[in-house]
């Protein structure tokens, strides 16, 4: 059984009257229990042109096409991903299920669960629908496909 | 303006074995487009005793006491406290499933709040006393 941790940490000083200070770790485990994740699609970098504008897959929940391969259960995957550019104004909407997730905008990243709860359609998107120069995405999996 | 950063590391020596990871990403919140800082926020505790899905964050409502955080560079923070490791809450943004956030889990993602309908909704697995935490930075 691996173990594998991930580690939040936001700081302020300035946002509230007092101090803002919170940091927490989580031991990533396989759904309902507390087995560690043993999967893992690690650190990827996509690159997209300036005009490559249109909504395209990031994650592919069918990806590896196998039954016990594809992310079409819903489990306990975790999903970390950076946009690693640097011009402000630049972002790539993430959506889900033709759901807009919300933008990231250069240096921000997200991590979150993912449960494909809607099977075939659960792949995670992205646009980059105006960026000024080349969008750097980087992003991972934890998790456990579709393991029984 | 404020200035706020998140941190992320995720670490583990033997998921992979021989290759150790150790990722670690620092990011200074800003505003939509610009370098400015995100300056507000809201935290705070939530304990749920029906497993029935509910709003965390009202678009429509948010909107009404803030003005516009549509397409903005809204931030979201959860955290499922509880112990048990079968628990565990299902977040999904206007009724579409991101996943299941299961005892201890945290997850902190970018919320377009693109319209009113897109609320971030969260549905306990059982009815007996989840709690959570959450800190939402919004413009």
């Amino acid at each position: 059984m691996a173990t594998t941790t991930a580690a939040f940490t936001l700081s302020s000083s300035d946002i509230a009257p007092s101090p803002v200070s919170k940091s927490t770790t989580a031991t990533l485990t396989k759904a309902g229990t507390t087995t560690g994740l043993e999967q893992c699609d690690g650190m990827s970098r996509r690159i997209l042109l300036t005009s490559e504008t249109s909504i395209m897959d990031l994650i592919s929940a069918q990806a590896a096409g196998a039954t016990g391969g594809a992310y079409t259960v819903d489990k306990a995957n975790k999903v970390y991903i950076c946009n690693s550019s640097t011009s402000d104004v630049d972002f790539v909407l993430i959506t889900m299920y033709g759901e807009p997730i919300g933008r990231l905008y250069a240096g921000d990243w997200m991590f979150f669960p993912w449960g494909p709860g809607h099977a075939t359609n659960s792949d995670i998107r992205i646009t980059a629908a105006s960026q000024t120069s080349s969008v750097i995405i980087d992003y991972m999996i934890i998790g456990q496909r579709n393991e029984a | 303006m404020a200035t706020t950063t998140a941190s992320i590391t995720i670490a583990s020596s033997d998921l992979v074995p021989g290759m150790a990871m150790n990722y670690y990403k620092t990011s200074t919140l800003t505003k939509a487009g610009t370098s400015t800082g995100l300056e507000n926020i809201q935290s705070g505790t939530v304990e749920y005793n029906a497993a029935s899905q509910k709003a965390l964050f009202d678009q429509s409502a948010l909107t009404t006491q803030f003005g516009t955080i549509a397409d903005k560079a809204n931030k979201v923070y959860v955290k499922n406290l509880s112990t048990d490791a079968t628990e565990y809450f299902t977040i999904e943004i206007n009724s579409v499933e991101l996943g299941r956030l299961y005892a201890q889990d945290w997850m902190f993602i970018p919320w377009g709040a693109e319209d009113a309908n897109a609320d971030v909704q969260v549905t306990p697995s059982v009815a007996t006393s989840m709690k959570l935490e959450f800190i939402l930075l919004h413009e």
